[in-house]
């Protein structure tokens, strides 16, 4: 079977302002010159922080994620032990090394143990100006909106004291609307690769997802608009042995993306907290609701994390992503102990088996690069959906 | 009455004797099946079994509760912690590699032991492990220890498993063109350095830092252990004797010294 | 010998009567150790002969609130606690352990969730007619519920408990406790008994009260409590919360403590060591522990996150409310919620209090949240000069540590205290 590899000439312009983000984040120059301008960068962890809230504020969001690729994680191993997950520990790791001082605030959620454990160290060793963590309820009940609304409330309130100044409702819908705004236009991206032949390679979209949220929005967008029409400009057909969908938690390092389609294995689409689950849902705003009301229901409703419950929402999702865009098979990346993911795999995989779609349950570290192992049984499930097919 | 001190390891037994401050006699021989006859073979070597019963002896080590003629057993901690305090006085914390196991030593100005930390539920980065890595590499310890100083650059190996520290070894040796040996070895030691680095961040890192252990000879691991560190460390003439010199040091707190 | 729900049940009934039957009339067995036992017995002999009784079982996760099961006249099962009690008394785990594996369950998923998965798919415990779980106190506990209802084709109810404790958050654990009940009635036929809750809450309010009692009197140099009772306190907590047997059990044991006190003895010959424990040490080293602290004169005296309970009282009167309030007392349940600098002071403060001489930290290598703040706590008490050990370990598995392993570092441990 041919594996269409991407015509080096047809490399994208833009698609390379995108990886030198992620390469030299965090000393980008949207980083920098917000910095220069006494203006403020805030880090968040985890898909249940309301950015536009931050956005509305004038202060740049960046989302905390550990290094990029594999290292030795002893300070993070020192502070959080050996069985926190790695991403926990690289992000620990980095801000210990001061790697974010830069910050101005951190803003958090409750969403798992080793997000909350970060943030509590966080808070003893190192000590960034502005702290706070909002409760995420675990389930989906009108209750349990009305508390996650009063959360984002709170929330809104410590900032607007802290910087001694009111976030007006007007000033919410802009930011609402630039963040739906680059919502729509990723998903404009992933409609392109629902194609039999998709133009973009799960490495590439790796690279625009990782960037979303390390650059402004406004910048953000423009450059995949650009993109976009880049894209349509020159015909990039990408086959493969069979087409993937990627799950799991965390997942920044592009490599291990390409470690399985050097293989020919498509990922075509994906279900990652760096991915869809980060931009997936628009902000949907009702006639006279206040705007916090609209982002707090976005964001708990929001593609599911495996903390929520019930646990077949999130499985639905995967299904249904599945079959729209025609997946041959699964790849879940599991962080080692990463607990919530870890508990989801055994029903998952029931749930797969039900519709038919084979999965692949890789237990991996964070920003691995996916080699040796990993590449031998991605390349047995391969063969496995090859012959599937047949 | 002098004091004496024996620490029985895995591998090897050490005996010191101390008269007042100094040492009178040291002896390292290899461990034998059974703690009390090879205790009884470093004494013979030392003075002769005739002044045994002049001798007040603390035991520490593996075999150190097996030997029925020494006064009183301690642990290798509260020995090593003693023993390199009498050797640096300005020593609060001190990496001792054994042929099993790494430990690391927290000490305050009296000798005492204020934490610890151990690792020895593998092999990767013990004593035994170069061993192992010499073989592979098949030169004998003193020269790997001497062409590491001379690496370019450092093989990227493994540290948190002995086992596949060993097939990438070997890996580097058969590879065409194959790595550097120089290079190779560079990158057993910074795999070492790494697991006691891991460690080291775990109890705090505190200075002076001081060196014990068999593998504390081994100038290439300490001058990478250094530069990892960002600073000297202190390495004992003798490091291997460290936990027998403690042990013999209580034994003289005990005689009233 | 294949495990079915009724051999570990009854392997746990027969270890308890059997150590009863041969401790009789022995120093060992005072009387609120014989309560102890019988209780054990009454507990898993119910849960035994549920189904014969027509009762209706609720399986529940720890921390849940069980006292709502028992107002309502319905069998409680503790699942962690039924899974380690039976690797406990049967003196292996594997089975279950490896039952937990083949169900596609990861070997980072702690001991007793991974355990009570698998103890369930090999019918090792009792089919329930519900399976009842909460997010207290973390992710493993949060994740159980599911694939237990599916592998004992049960409905099931999670109680979400929010992370802080604004007004806010506390209400919606009250609704969150109201809709149980509403599930509670509806699957079992039988409607909740409001009074009997009352009375239920009034039981627990005392019992808190005197388990406090009981600690004051561990602060004694000597302290009166033997070296591993804390399992007992614990264990009591978790299986009879509210109940009549508990207040019995209390109120002998306090009694029997004061005794010891007014004669100026200890719980053990000579106490050299005043140990503050954190978390949980492994159950299949209990005895090995209890003989150490003997050996040693090594007692534990407090236990932050067992036995040591937040400030507040119950009210009867508002029941639903004070199971809600309870959550935030509950010692381990302190610990789910932003660790700020007063949770660290209140470590240290009791360190202080028990006059501790060291720490011991059980770091469990499923635990994740727990084993996350052993830097912080250690840093906390190296700063009023209180050294800490820690003792990588497994509660239920005895793969992971040695009795050889852990008695060594015990003895460095304590020839550094001494030394001190």
């Amino acid at each position: 079977m041919t594996i269409s590899k991407p015509d080096i000439n047809l490399s994208l312009p833009t698609l390379e302002k995108f990886r030198e983000i992620n390469r030299i984040f965090p000393h980008t120059e949207h980083i920098l010159a917000q910095k220069r301008d006494g203006k403020k960068v805030f880090g968040w962890l985890c898909t249940y922080v309301p950015e536009e809230i931050l956005h509305a504020a004038g202060i740049l969001p960046v989302r905390i994620t550990g290094y990029s690729n594999e290292v030795e994680l002893d300070d993070g191993n020192a502070y959080l032990y050996i069985n926190n997950c790695s991403f926990s520990r690289s992000c620990l790791q980095m801000g210990l090394r001061k790697d974010y001082e830069f910050l101005d605030g951190v803003v958090g959620g409750s969403t798992c143990d080793g997000a909350r454990r970060l943030f509590d160290l966080w808070r003893h060793y190192i000590g960034t100006p502005f702290y706070h963590v909002l409760t995420v309820p675990r389930k989906y009940t009108e209750k349990a909106h009305a508390l996650y609304l009063n959360e984002v409330i709170q929330f809104k309130e410590h900032l607007e004291e802290y910087l001694g100044f009111k976030i007006s409702d007007e000033s919410l819908l802009p930011s609402i609307e630039l963040y739906n705004e680059s919502r729509d236009l990723l998903w404009q991206l992933y409609e392109l690769r629902k194609s039999g032949s998709p133009p973009v390679s799960g490495t590439e979209t790796m690279e625009i997802s990782n960037a979303s949220y390390r650059m402004p929005k406004e910048i953000f967008n423009q450059w995949l608009k650009s993109l976009l029409n880049e894209i349509k400009d020159s015909p990039r057909p990408h086959i493969g042995r069979a087409r993937l969908m990627l799950v799991g938690s965390v997942l920044t390092n592009t490599e291990f993306i390409k470690a399985i389609e050097d293989q020919g294995g498509l990922v075509v689409t994906d279900e990652l907290c760096t991915s869809t689950r980060y931009w997936g849902d628009r902000v949907k705003l009702e006639d006279n609701e206040p705007p916090v009301k609209a982002l707090a229901r976005r964001y708990l409703n929001n593609y599911p994390c495996a903390r929520m419950f019930p646990s077949d929402e999130r499985f639905n999702r995967i299904i249904d992503a599945a079959l729209k865009f025609k997946v041959d098979g699964i790849i879940s990346q599991t962080i080692r102990y990463c607990v919530p993911y870890a508990h989801d795999l055994p029903l998952l995989t029931r749930r797969l088996k039900e519709h038919d779609i084979p999965i692949l349950s890789l237990d991996v570290e964070y920003s691995t690069p996916g080699s040796g192992q990993i590449q031998t049984r991605v390349q047995a499930f391969l063969e496995m959906l090859e012959a599937k097919k047949k | 009455m002098n004091a004496a001190g024996l620490d029985i390891g895995s591998l090897t037994t050490k005996l010191v004797i101390l008269d007042g401050d100094s040492t009178t006699a040291s002896v390292v021989i290899p461990s034998g099946e059974e703690a009390e006859a090879t205790a009884r073979e470093a004494l013979a070597q030392a003075k002769g079994t005739e002044f045994k019963d002049s001798l007040y002896f603390v035991s520490t080590g593996i075999g150190g509760k097996t030997v029925s003629f020494a006064q009183q057993q301690k642990s290798i901690t509260t020995c090593l912690a003693r023993g390199i305090s009498r050797l640096f006085p300005s020593a609060r914390m001190l990496i001792d590699i054994g042929a099993e196991s790494i430990t690391i030593v927290k000490l305050n100005e009296r000798g005492r032991v204020s934490d610890w930390l151990g690792h020895d539920k593998c092999a990767a980065g013990t004593g035994i492990f170069l061993q192992q890595m010499a073989k592979l590499m098949q030169m004998p310890l003193e020269e790997m220890a001497k062409i590491s100083l001379n690496a370019k650059s450092s093989a990227e190996i493994s540290s948190t498993c002995a086992v596949f520290a060993e097939s990438e070894v070997i890996s580097h040796v058969h590879r065409d063109p194959p790595t550097p040996r120089e290079d190779i070895v560079a990158g057993i030691y910074s795999s070492l350095v790494s697991r006691v680095m891991a460690l080291a961040k775990r109890v705090g890192i505190e200075k002076d830092v001081a060196v014990s252990g068999g593998v504390g000879l081994n100038i290439g691991l300490v001058a990478m252990l250094e530069k990892e560190l960002g600073f000297k460390v202190l390495v004992p003439e003798q490091p291997q004797l460290v936990a027998a010199l403690g042990a013999a040091v209580i034994a003289g707190e005990n005689l009233g010294r | 010998m294949k495990a079915t729900g009724k051999n570990n049940l009854e392997s746990i009934l027969r270890a308890c009567r059997l150590i009863l039957r041969m401790s009789q009339g022995t120093a060992d067995m005072s009387p609120s150790r014989n309560l102890y036992y019988n209780m054990l017995i009454k507990y898993f002999s119910r849960l035994l002969h549920a189904k014969e009784n027509e009762d209706f079982i609720a399986a529940h996760t720890v921390f849940f609130p069980a006292e709502l099961i028992y107002a309502m006249g319905l069998v409680p099962m503790h699942t962690e606690t039924t899974t380690w009690m039976t690797a406990l008394f049967t003196g292996e785990c594997s089975d279950i352990l490896a039952a937990g594996a083949s169900l596609g369950m990861a070997s980072e998923i702690c001991t007793p969730h991974r355990g009570l998965a698998g103890a369930f798919a090999i019918g090792a415990l009792p089919r329930p007619n519900v399976m009842l779980w909460s997010n207290m106190v973390c992710d493993n506990t949060a994740k159980s519920g599911e694939l237990v209802m599916e592998l004992c084709d049960c409905p099931g109810f999670f109680i979400d408990r929010p992370f802080k404790d604004s007004n806010y958050e506390v209400n919606y654990l009250v609704s969150e406790l109201q809709d149980l009940v509403r599930f509670l009635e509806d699957k079992s036929g039988k409607k909740m008994d409001w009074d009997k809750l009352s009375e239920t809450v009034a039981r627990m309010d005392r019992q808190i009260e005197l388990v406090r009692q009981v600690n004051e009197l561990r602060k004694n140099v000597p302290t009166p409590f033997r070296a591993q009772g804390f399992t007992e306190l614990l264990t009591i907590d978790y299986l009879f919360p509210g109940q009549p047997e508990a207040i019995e059990y209390l109120e002998t044991l306090l009694a029997e403590l004061s005794e010891t006190v007014k004669k100026g003895e200890g719980a053990v010959a000579r106490e050299r060591f005043r140990i503050m424990s954190l978390f949980i040490p492994p159950m299949y080293l209990m005895a090995f522990l209890e003989k150490m602290s003997q050996e040693y004169g090594a007692v534990s005296v407090i236990e932050p996150f067992f036995t040591f309970w937040g400030e507040g009282r119950l009210d009867p009167a508002h029941p639903l409310e004070s199971v809600a309030k309870k959550s935030y007392m509950i010692p381990e349940m302190r610990m789910y919620r932003p660790l700020d600098q007063p949770a660290l002071d209140a470590i240290v403060d009791c360190a202080k209090q028990y006059k501790i001489d060291g720490a011991i930290f059980y770091a469990d290598v499923g635990c994740r949240h727990s084993c996350a703040t052993i830097k912080l706590f250690k840093d906390a008490l190296n700063r009023i000069d209180i050294p800490m050990l820690t003792l990588d370990c497994d509660v239920v598995d005895p793969t992971i540590t040695s009795e050889e392993e852990f008695r060594e570092k015990l003895e460095r441990f304590f020839e550094l205290l001494e030394d001190r």
